[in-house]
């Protein structure tokens, strides 16, 4: 019988260790085991995934491009969550800052979350620059915290909205999921407005190498897929990490903007 | 408003970084608390109060009703078992009684006709087993009446002393049917001392001629030991299942559980609404969370019998909330 498969996750908030355990504990009644591993940073998580200590990884998309730059393609999206397949970016102003386009942004200052986070980073810096907005162009006031979590612990873009708000920046790029979290711009329409908003992409999902064989690989999807929603304990724990309603097979063409953006910005693949 | 921003950016980094469950403290200062309110709704955590200008809020997600309900086994979802004190008054005075059931103990029968009523009701509302306690039921004269309205809904169970199955009561007893029906019968000991130190005199005896009456008409029969902390023994506890072998009880029909330090009892197991796993339980005088308390305004739940939909429901969702507030005290309290 094949050992359990091991899941890498990175450790980014303390509901990380309820989250995967419940995960494994509904993988115990299912037809292929699971275990996971906590990393610090993505940055171990994928070398780990590469050197075969983990079978699969929960990435984030900038996790999913480097491993795919660093193995040649020779890897795999399993799997991710309903929220993975919208993702988005928003620009956001102090209410009646009179910005109404991307373009508005030349001469002001750009409050950025992380530099390795793709939503409050790397993707707006690609969508002020398809905006026509060159490097002298816009002042980015880059908040680099919690750097090797990818923007998960969404501090830096917290800390962007405080400069937003101590009018040390204009404008900030945010995650939709930070935006709704502060409570967009619903519960204080006076104070913060959203001006842009991005396509949807592809955030999160689980990362296999080629060598994961086939059937181990569609045991664990097809076990992820049907986590239930209606189910109390299931969803407990599908609310944990974040999902709307369900686990979905992974959109690729999602992350096209991703690997654009880390080719036209020189991001390494490994660091 | 830039305050209030601010408050809004404050509390998704104070409670979005806390472990679902969690009370976290935010300071608020002077923004709207209704604007709290919306936000921890919206976010689905709880706001518990604001006070001098600090918000507590539980993280969510807070895991709703029927989350809570699946974490406890089918066989012992609150709701599934119906307990209904047929009288009150018995034959005997057992000095642990959690009732408070003696020959001097008033009658209070929930009577043939609440009865067919609560079960019919109960089972329309997911109760899949009835339990008639007393007192001793037998004392009741048209207990076969009783008992065949329920088994016609529901598997049933009567707990008795088994020491009244002669004359009237034997031929009562004869014409209950055998199909969906179990007697529990209490005998606490292999030997006579025990039991009858607690049960009185001759009581072992006439129990276990009971068992043996009840065996021959072919009735099923569960045996229930009521056993004080430490008069038990594992030699005991070995010689007492000797008994029961001897008898032809099955293994899965033997209950041994502790007293409970409730009715006559002074020593014995502390129970609470908050320790127990409700088993809903109905008397002449009301609806209570469980048979252990039946007689105590600690765990009462409605003086309303029915509709008992309405009882089952209030017990399922106050076992609930004490569940997830456990689990917060759990999380919360260390000694160091």
């Amino acid at each position: 019988m094949r050992q359990a498969v091991l899941v890498g996750a990175v450790a980014y908030t303390t509901n990380v260790v309820p989250i995967w355990e419940g995960i494994r504990d509904y993988f115990a009644d299912g037809p292929v085991e699971m275990d996971f591993v906590l990393f610090s940073n993505y940055g171990r998580q994928v070398d780990a995934l590469i050197d075969g200590t983990i079978d699969i990884a929960w990435n984030t998309n900038l996790a999913w491009v480097r491993t795919v730059l660093q193995t040649d393609g020779r890897c795999r999206a399993l799997a991710m969550r309903d929220i993975d397949r919208t993702f988005q970016t928003v620009f956001v102003s102090r209410a009646g800052a009179s910005l109404g386009d991307l373009a508005d942004l030349r001469g002001r200052r750009v409050a950025l979350g992380s530099r390795d986070s793709a939503q409050a980073a790397i993707l707006p810096v690609k969508y002020m620059r398809d905006a026509g907005l060159g490097t002298d162009d816009v002042e980015l006031i880059r908040i680099d915290t919690d750097l090797g979590k990818h923007g998960d612990t969404g501090r830096s873009e917290l800390d962007a909205v405080r400069a937003l708000l101590d009018e040390e920046a204009d404008a900030v790029a945010l995650g939709i999921n930070t935006w709704e979290a502060i409570g967009s711009d619903e519960l204080m329409p006076d104070a913060l407005t959203e001006f842009w908003r991005s396509p949807e992409y592809c955030h999160c999902n689980f990362t296999a190498l080629d060598s994961l064989p086939d059937d181990v690989g569609k045991l664990f999807v097809d076990h992820l897929l049907a986590m239930s929603w209606d189910d109390p304990k299931q969803r407990t724990v599908m609310e944990l990490e974040g999902l709307r309603r369900e686990w979905v097979l992974p959109e690729l063409d999602g992350y096209a903007s991703l690997f654009t953006a880390v080719e036209e910005q020189g991001i390494p693949a490994r660091w | 408003m830039v305050g209030d921003a601010r408050t809004l950016v404050d509390l998704v980094a104070r409670v979005g970084a806390a472990a679902a469950g969690e009370r976290v403290p935010v300071q608020v200062g002077d923004s709207d608390p209704e604007l709290v309110g919306r936000w921890c709704e919206r976010a689905g955590h709880r706001l518990l109060r604001i006070d001098d200008g600090v918000a507590v809020i539980m993280r969510g997600p807070i895991p709703d009703d029927d989350a809570v309900l699946a974490e406890i086994p089918p066989e012992r979802q609150p709701g599934t078992r119906l307990w209904i004190y047929t009288n009150f008054d018995c034959n005997l005075a057992c000095d642990y009684c959690c009732a408070r059931s003696s020959p001097q103990a008033e009658r209070r029968a929930v009577g043939p006709e609440r009865i067919r009523r609560l079960v019919a009701e109960g089972a329309e509302h997911g109760v899949t087993e009835v339990y008639l306690t007393g007192g001793e039921p037998f004392l009741l004269l048209d207990l076969d009446e009783i008992v065949r309205d329920c088994v016609a809904r529901l598997p049933t169970t009567v707990l008795t002393n088994g020491m009244l199955f002669r004359g009237r009561r034997l031929r009562m007893l004869r014409a209950m049917p055998r199909d969906g029906l179990a007697l529990q019968i209490s005998l606490d000991s292999a030997t006579p001392d025990l039991h009858d130190l607690h049960r009185g005199a001759g009581s072992w005896q006439r129990a276990l001629d009971g068992i043996r009456t009840a065996r021959d008409e072919g009735f099923r029969v569960r045996v229930a030991a009521t056993v004080s902390p430490g008069a038990a023994g594992t030699d005991e506890t070995a010689a007492f299942h000797g008994l029961l072998d001897g008898l032809g009880i099955e293994r899965a029909d033997r209950v041994i559980r502790p007293v409970a330090q409730r009715g006559f009892a002074d020593d014995g197991v502390t129970l609470t609404v908050e320790s127990l796993v409700p088993e809903v339980t109905v008397t002449a005088d009301g609806v209570y969370w469980h048979p252990v308390a039946a007689d105590h305004a600690d765990q009462l739940v409605t003086r309303d019998l029915f509709p008992l939909a309405d009882a089952i429901d209030e017990v399922r969702r106050r076992f609930a909330d004490y569940r997830r507030e456990s689990e917060l005290a759990a999380q919360r309290f260390t000694c160091a």
